[in-house]
Order: structure tokens, then C-alpha cells, then sequence
């Protein structure tokens, strides 16, 4: 008995402690200077036991921290290839995007102490070649590939493009890639590797083995666990729990000087609302976007400190059809959806501080489309909402109005069924704000919520919906922001610069579009061919085609535009100041960046 | 070999087939889960801007973990592996071994689950006696209601409230992970106390969440205890209250016993809602994460592993009670 309260006794102790410890100071970090608490907004789960190995999906390798790429893409309306400099102090891209040679930070060092060499870049690019990357990979005919790896000398590396099926986003495919250290990492290839990736790029069973063999070294990569971690980033990795992961400042950071937290705390989250209690409660000095209903976005901005960056994000939602089914085939059903919609008010209850409502459908994001099509943008129809043509649509269509309500052509009842993933809650409020919008105009009209993402999209390639949400405007690149619509999930693709169209319900098409669309005022035209186009098209060249296929989705509505989103970061200034503006172009990339570029000071 | 002995090899080859079928059937149904998880990851890649052949390729890369060829063929290779321990490698760890991971996320599962099991086990019988002699009064009444409150409040809801109070309200414990990362790991008061601080919310909210069930089921066995011959008799002999007492104690607890066993073996199947709530990464967040990575082998893992543990609970159930109910054994012994 005496032994029990002994203990008992010494566990009282030891939590009074450790809350006088924590009580103290917060944000305290090892050495008594400050410490920045976070999450990693991209990953929910932290794992204790994974390797600080950034390939590793749970890897404790944190972007921006202790996770370094040669650059930081720059969240440019138009231009792919902008960046701030990471491992790369600076780079040279060729006229024709043939080639990019980097400069490597002079004074870059390791956390051990050693140099960063154009040694460590080749063994990452070696690396990325087995995972896969944009610039990177052995898939056969993919586009803006790399074909060679230069040593200029110890801080110079040049890489050079496939031309045989080049891309714009060449130089972003290069830059934005991880880089360890060979010392560390370099084990993982075999001596052979090289030699392995040349035969790769052939054809017949020799490539096809060697194909094999990478991929199988991209496993060993995807597991690799380093003995502890070595950073060439402003923080290297001390320890984690299943609660937190605690990173402290690398002293040999190249501009650790600028650098003004000691250390970073990163918490755990594993659902948005937990998240949203620590934004509440004034935790986290900064937070990635994270969708939250507008009472607790409002609790949020309540918290003392609590500050929000806005700024553009390149990416809209759209209210995709699949064409294959009845009565979406027809364009003037679609088009009497657009006009009955009122985008403003499915906006505003369904993301009201993420998102703002589309102009119109151009396909592109409100924001680039001004500098993409400029004034053909307004020459676009808005489909503002107007119940009136919208009834002119349907009739136009052949549907019926009967006691108020609209049937099919052959009089059967006719009900607009959208799906969405049950934990996509934006989506799920969006559509059910259709769903009565077009009830009270006649249109019967049903949610249909559906497990999770991967049975979503099973339901969509499987051609099991008539409607769903897409995710569309994917920029900055011009190839990425129509893919999107006249891409794969429409039929079209892209190997080795060739287009090929499928049928609808084949090869991945389950929108079911025309393969060629007569536009008013430029013809016939084949969108999967023009958007194929703008993978190597210069800014200038892409322009036009730009504005053709905005006027070709404006006008055959594959997908109504609903809203364009919009970034938005959390941070606090109880603790740190000196963050980036509204609408600056580093709000996409993390505030460990930030700190890179000497940003985020102690509040004094 | 003792009757006792008997009836554990009994158990144990009954258990041992169980898991087995248990292991087939988790197998299959976990590959029939809807959904197209490679799909989900390349769009995800690009939609996060990776070119889609890369993102192909990437992901064919992370579901190589997964075990390829024929249904037939990867059954057999998964009950081969099954004998050596070996339950695969998780897609969502990159190729870990699914044991490793899933005793990784236990041991966080297994501390607040044991601690508030044990914790509302003492509290709700103790009460739960006190509330049975005491059900003509005040306090058997207010024990007894007590326990019907907590009983009908869901665990989610008891979560939420304390981690509003003690941690939003009146900040003076944390809801957010095991233990600080500040305290180094290892045998020295402040990481104890760290473990302890962080402990008491999750375990507070297990605990008062099943306090009701052990009160209602104690006051009612000791309420049936009490109207047997032999208390009567005892009162008659004039023997002490406290040797009455244990008299009632001992007898009303057997029904109890057999349901704590049983809880025990539900230990693994995790608290959710307390994981969640109380940031405590355990085996219920892990089996929901491999649910929607579609992680075959993780999830056809964390399935047996909770399935295992109430087999294992049901078997100790069964032998404990042949210990300590007298009446068990000897009912055995005259059947044999």
C-alpha cells in the first residue's frame, strides 16, 4: 500500500512538473529563443515512426523546414516558370526551355557540415527518376521529360529537355524537386543506375525491364530511413511523438542569420476541426488553408493575433456533366442549368471565405483569364442567373413544363442528380444549395453523397453519375488549366506529343463530349488538340488558343463554373511579424520559405 | 491435466481456428471495399500539379507495396504470412511492416482505453454497492441517476465538453497529443508528467463514460445478491456487516468480471472519438486512414488485430470465471 502511494505520490509530482514546465512559456524553444508552432496543412497525420525521408507519403520531411528543393515555385498568375531560390541561388533557362543550368547557393552546407554539391543534385535527380516527377519520369512519351544530367563543375548542373515532346513547364518540372545529400541518400542507387534509366528510354523487353528495376528502386527510395536526418534547410529534425514533431534551427543554413525562430513545432491534426481549435485558441502562427463553416471562421478571426492572408488560387470548381447520359448530351439542357444557377448564392453558403463566385465558364480562373484572353472575356456569355432563358433553353431542348414542373422530352419525370464524396463538405453544401435552387424553379433535383474520394471517382470513370463536382483551371500552365476539361476524363490523350481520342465510357472519358465543337466565330474545333497545343506553346502562341477554348467551353458548357478559389492563410501576430502581404506570390509556399527568404520576425 | 487445462487447450483451438476464419473473411471483404485508390492518388498528384504520366508513375510506384497476381495466390501468401506473424506491407507507410505499424499506434490506444476501463471498473462497482444498499435513500438515488446520465451521454459528447472546459474554458490541461515534444523521451519526471497531464482528459472521458454501465450492472447484482437465502441467514447469524459486505461483494462482482474481460479485448478496437477528439493517434484513427487509403494490409491487419484480442478476452473470460466461481468448476467436474 505504502509502495502504491509512493508512486501515486511520484507521478503527482512529476504532472505538476511538467505543467509548471509547460506552463511557463509556450513558444519557449530549446535555448530559450522562440519557437514557431505549425502545421503541415498538405498532410493530416504525423507518424512517429516514419523517416525523415520526403518521398515517404507519412515522411517527417517538412516542406520548406527541413525538407529543400532546388527553388520555391512563386504563385504566378500566368507564368510557370517564376520562383524564389532554394537550393538553386539562381538558373539559366534556355530561349527554346531546351535546357536549365543551376547554381547552387554558394555557401549552401548540410547539418553535418558538409558542402552541397552538384553531386547531391545529380543523386536526387536519380532519385526522382524512381518515384516519378514532372521532369523526371520513365513513363514512355510523357511530356517535358529530361534527357540528360550535366556536372558543369561542383556548384553548376546542367539539365537538358526531351524535345521530342517538350513542355513549357520544364524548368518547374527541374526546380521544383527535392534535394538530400548523396553522402546519405546516394546508397539507395545502385552503381548501375545510370546506365539502368539510358536503357529505359529505349524500347522493347530490355527497356521495359529496366523500367521495371527503377520502379523497384523507387520502393527501396519510397522506405529509405535515414540514420537521422541532414538538412540543408533552415531546420533539421529533433524528434517526434504521435502529438507533435519538434525541428531546431540548422546552424548551417545558408542565411540562418535571417532566420528567427529557434525552433518549430509542428501539431498533429488528424480532421479540419481540430485545426480549427487550435486556430481558435490562438496556437499556431501560421496554418495553411483549411475550409471552415463561417461561425468558426468567424471564432477564428476572434482569437487574439489572428490574421488572414487572401490571395489568388489557381483552381475552380465546376459542375461537371457526363455528357453520355440523357438529357446532358444536349447543350441546351446544360446551358438552362448555367442560367438557373445563381453562383453567388451557392458560393456564399457553401465556401464564402475560400472562394468567390465565377464570372463566368472560361474554363480559366478569374483572375489569369483577364491576362489570358483579356477582353474576349467579356465578350464570353456570363450566364448570369435568369430563369427566363433558362426556360428558353429547356424548351429549346425539347423539355416539357408540366404543373409547374420540367419533364423530359418524352414526358417522363426528369430529376438532376448530383454526387459528391461525403467528406468534401464545401461540395456536399454546394450542391445541396442547387438542389433547392432548382426545385423552387421547377427542376427536380436530388444529392446523392457517396464514401469517400477513390469511390467518387470510381462512380465517375465508371460513368455511375450524371452530375458531379470537378476540380477545373488548374493553373498557372495553360496545358494544366484546360487538361482539366479536355484532357483524359474528356477523352483526349497526350503520349509522346500525339493526341488520340476515346469513346465515351472508354480509355477514361466519362464526360462524354463531342470530339470536335463548332464554335460561333472560329469554326470547327478539336479542344483536346488545342490544349495539347499549349503544352509547348510560348505565352504569345498560347493567347489564342487560350481564348478559342474559352469560348468553346463558355459555349458547349462541359462543366458550369461555380467558384474560383481563393487562398487563404492563417497566421498570428501575438508572436511573429513581418508577414507576406494579401495577394503576394508566396502565399502558396510555406512559411518555412518565408523564413528562407528572411521573412517572419520575433515579435519584440 | 486439470479441468481447468482442459478447457484452455479446448479454448485455445478454438480460438486459433476463429482467427483464422476471421483472417479469410477480413481478407476478402477488405478487396471489396468500392473504390479505386490509385485513381484518388494520381489525382490528387495532379491536381497538387504533377504532370499525369509522373503522377502515374508515382503512384504506381507507392501501391507496389500492395501484393499483386491472382485473389487466390495473394490469399495464400497472406495465411502463409499470417503463420510467421507476418501481416504485409502498408501502402500509407511506404512499405512498413503492417505489425510494426499497428503496435506502434496500440500502445496509444491501449493506455487511455486500460486506464479508463480499469479507472470506471473500481469507481462504478464501489458506487454501484453503495447504490444497491442505499436504494431506499438519497444517495442510492443519486448514485443510480448518475449512472443512467453518463450511461445515455454519448462519448463523443463527454469528449467535447471536457476538452471545452479544461482546455478552451479554464486552459489547465492539454487536449492536444500523448505528451509534449519539449521533454526529452525517456525515464525522468517531466516526460512522466507530461504523459500523466495529457492522460487525464482522455482517460477522464473513457472513464465517465462507462462508469455508468458498471454502476447500473453492480447495483443491480448486488440488489439480486441481497435477496438470496444465505445473506438472510448470515443477518440471522449475527455475523459482521463488513463480513457481510464481502459476502455480497464477492458474489455480485462474477457477472462483472465476465464483462470486464470482454471490454478488455475490446480495448484494441480503439476509441475513435477519443483518438480524435484528444489528438491520441491510436488504432481507431490508424484503421480509419487505412479505410480510405484503401491500405489492404493495414486494414486486413488492424481487422484481426481487433478481432484477435476478443477472441483472446473471451477465452480469459471463460477461464476466469472457472477460478473464481467455485460453482463452475464443480459443475465441470461432475459433467466429466
Amino acid at each position: 500500500m505504502k509502495r502504491l502511494a509512493a508512486v501515486v505520490a511520484l507521478l503527482g509530482l512529476a504532472t505538476t512538473t511538467a505543467a509548471c514546465s509547460a506552463g511557463t512559456d509556450d513558444s519557449a524553444g530549446p535555448g530559450g529563443g522562440r519557437i514557431f508552432t505549425t502545421i503541415d496543412a498538405s498532410r493530416p497525420g504525423l507518424d512517429a515512426s516514419a523517416p525523415a525521408n520526403p518521398w515517404n507519403p507519412k515522411g517527417n520531411s517538412f516542406l520548406g523546414y527541413n525538407g529543400m528543393k532546388l527553388a520555391w515555385v512563386k504563385n504566378d498568375l500566368t507564368d510557370p516558370n517564376q520562383f524564389y531560390p532554394g537550393i538553386a541561388a539562381s538558373w539559366d533557362i534556355a530561349p527554346d526551355n531546351s535546357s536549365i543550368t543551376l547554381h547552387i547557393q554558394p555557401d549552401a552546407k548540410w547539418s553535418d557540415g558538409k558542402p552541397v554539391t552538384a553531386e547531391d543534385v545529380r543523386t536526387s535527380i536519380g532519385i526522382a527518376y524512381t518515384t516519378g516527377s514532372t521532369a523526371f519520369a520513365i513513363t514512355p512519351g510523357a511530356a517535358g521529360t529530361a534527357a540528360d544530367i550535366t556536372i558543369v563543375n561542383d556548384k553548376t548542373v546542367k539539365i537538358t529537355q526531351d524535345m521530342k515532346n517538350p513542355s513549357v513547364k520544364f524548368a518547374r518540372g527541374v526546380l521544383d524537386n527535392w534535394v538530400v545529400p548523396a553522402h546519405i541518400w546516394g546508397s539507395v542507387l545502385p552503381a548501375t543506375f545510370w546506365e539502368t534509366l539510358k536503357t529505359s528510354r529505349g524500347e522493347g523487353a530490355a527497356a521495359d525491364k529496366a523500367r521495371q528495376e527503377i520502379l523497384a528502386i523507387g520502393q527501396k527510395v519510397l522506405a529509405f530511413s535515414p540514420p537521422k536526418d541532414v538538412s540543408a534547410g533552415p531546420f533539421t529534425l529533433e524528434r517526434v511523438n504521435p502529438g507533435e514533431a519538434l525541428l531546431v534551427k540548422n546552424k548551417y543554413f545558408y542565411n540562418a542569420k535571417n532566420v528567427a525562430p529557434t525552433a518549430v513545432k509542428f501539431l498533429n491534426y488528424n480532421g479540419n476541426e481540430q485545426v480549427w481549435n487550435y486556430l481558435s485558441a490562438g496556437k499556431l502562427d501560421y496554418s495553411g488553408f483549411v475550409a471552415a463553416p463561417t461561425d468558426v471562421m468567424n471564432r477564428i478571426k476572434k482569437a487574439p493575433g489572428s490574421h488572414v492572408i487572401t490571395g489568388f488560387s489557381p483552381v475552380a470548381v465546376g459542375m461537371a456533366f457526363n455528357q453520355s447520359k440523357k438529357p446532358y448530351d444536349n447543350v441546351h439542357v446544360r446551358r438552362g442549368l448555367a442560367y438557373l444557377i445563381d453562383r453567388a448564392q451557392v458560393t456564399k453558403v457553401a465556401s464564402p471565405d475560400g472562394g468567390t463566385p465565377s464570372l463566368t465558364t472560361s474554363g480559366i480562373h478569374q483572375v489569369p483569364a483577364k491576362a489570358w484572353i483579356g477582353d474576349e472575356l467579356n465578350r464570353l456569355d456570363p450566364y448570369n442567373h435568369d430563369v427566363a432563358k433558362a426556360d428558353a433553353e429547356f424548351a429549346e431542348a425539347g423539355l416539357k413544363k408540366q404543373n409547374g414542373k420540367w419533364l423530359l422530352p418524352d414526358g417522363k419525370p426528369w430529376t438532376v442528380t448530383m454526387t459528391a464524396p461525403s467528406g468534401f463538405s464545401d461540395w456536399v453544401a454546394a450542391q445541396e444549395n442547387i438542389k433547392s435552387q432548382l426545385i423552387d424553379a421547377g427542376v427536380n433535383a436530388q444529392v446523392i453523397t457517396v464514401a469517400d474520394y477513390p469511390v467518387y471517382l470510381q462512380g465517375l470513370s465508371d460513368g455511375q453519375y450524371d452530375v458531379g463536382f470537378w476540380l477545373m483551371a488548374l493553373g498557372p500552365a495553360p496545358y494544366d488549366i484546360f487538361q482539366r476539361l479536355y484532357g483524359a476524363s474528356n477523352g483526349w490523350t497526350n503520349v509522346a506529343g500525339r493526341v488520340t481520342h476515346s469513346a465515351p465510357g472508354k480509355g477514361g472519358n466519362w464526360m462524354g463530349g463531342p470530339e470536335e465543337i463548332d464554335v460561333k466565330g472560329v469554326g470547327r474545333v478539336n479542344p483536346g488538340e488545342l490544349t495539347a497545343e499549349l503544352n509547348s506553346a510560348s505565352p504569345e502562341e498560347a493567347k489564342p488558343i487560350m481564348a478559342k477554348l474559352a469560348m468553346a467551353s463558355n459555349q458547349d458548357l462541359p462543366a458550369i463554373q461555380l467558384w474560383d478559389y481563393v487562398n487563404t492563410t492563417f497566421t498570428n501576430t501575438s508572436r511573429f511579424t513581418d508577414w507576406p502581404p494579401n495577394d503576394s506570390d508566396m502565399l502558396r509556399l510555406p512559411a518555412g520559405v518565408w523564413m528562407q527568404l528572411g521573412m517572419v520576425k520575433v515579435k519584440q | 491435466m486439470t479441468i481447468i487445462a482442459r478447457r484452455l487447450v479446448g479454448h485455445l483451438a478454438r480460438g486459433i481456428v476463429m482467427i483464422l476464419v476471421v483472417a479469410t473473411i477480413s481478407f476478402f471483404i477488405v478487396r471489396s471495399i468500392p473504390g479505386d485508390p490509385v485513381a484518388a492518388n494520381v489525382q490528387k498528384l495532379i491536381e497538387q500539379g504533377m504532370a499525369p504520366q509522373a503522377a502515374e508513375q508515382a503512384t504506381r510506384v507507392l501501391y507496389g507495396f500492395q501484393p499483386s497476381g491472382s485473389l487466390w495466390h495473394q490469399y495464400t501468401d497472406y495465411m502463409l504470412g499470417l503463420l510467421h506473424f507476418n501481416l504485409g506491407q502498408s501502402v500509407t507507410h511506404a512499405g512498413a511492416p503492417v505489425t510494426g505499424v499497428l503496435l506502434e499506434a496500440a500502445k496509444w490506444t491501449v493506455l487511455p482505453v486500460l486506464a479508463g476501463t480499469v479507472l470506471s471498473f473500481l469507481v462504478g462497482i464501489v458506487m454501484g454497492v453503495y447504490a444497491a444498499i442505499r436504494r431506499n435513500g438519497k444517495l442510492g438515488d443519486l448514485l443510480a441517476i448518475s449512472g443512467s446520465l453518463l450511461h445515455g451521454v454519448p462519448q463523443y459528447v463527454l469528449g467535447l465538453l471536457l476538452s471545452a472546459i479544461f482546455a478552451t474554458l479554464i486552459p489547465i490541461l492539454p487536449a492536444d497529443g500523448p505528451v509534449d515534444i519539449l521533454f526529452d523521451p525517456g525515464f525522468n519526471a517531466g516526460y512522466l508528467g507530461s504523459l500523466v497531464q495529457h492522460a487525464v482528459l482522455p482517460v477522464a472521458t473513457y472513464a465517465l463514460a462507462a462508469y455508468g454501465g458498471w454502476i447500473l450492472a453492480m447495483k443491480s447484482s448486488v440488489v439480486t445478491v441481497l435477496g438470496d437465502d444465505f445473506i438472510l441467514a448470515a443477518e440471522l447469524r449475527g455475523m459482521k456487516r463488513s463480513i457481510i459486505f464481502r459476502y455480497i461483494a464477492r458474489n455480485a462482482i462474477l457477472p462483472l468480471f465476465t464483462i470486464l474481460a470482454l471490454s478488455l479485448g475490446l480495448l484494441l478496437g480503439g476509441a475513435v472519438f477519443i483518438e480524435r477528439i484528444f489528438n491520441y493517434p491510436g488504432l481507431g484513427l490508424l484503421l480509419i486512414e487505412s479505410i480510405t487509403m484503401r491500405d489492404y494490409a493495414l486494414m486486413g491487419g488492424a481487422f484481426l488485430l481487433i478481432t484477435a484480442s476478443i477472441i483472446v478476452a473471451n477465452i480469459v473470460a471463460d477461464l476466469f470465471y472457472s477460478v473464481i466461481d467455485p460453482r463452475v468448476r464443480s459443475g465441470e467436474e461432475v459433467s466429466a
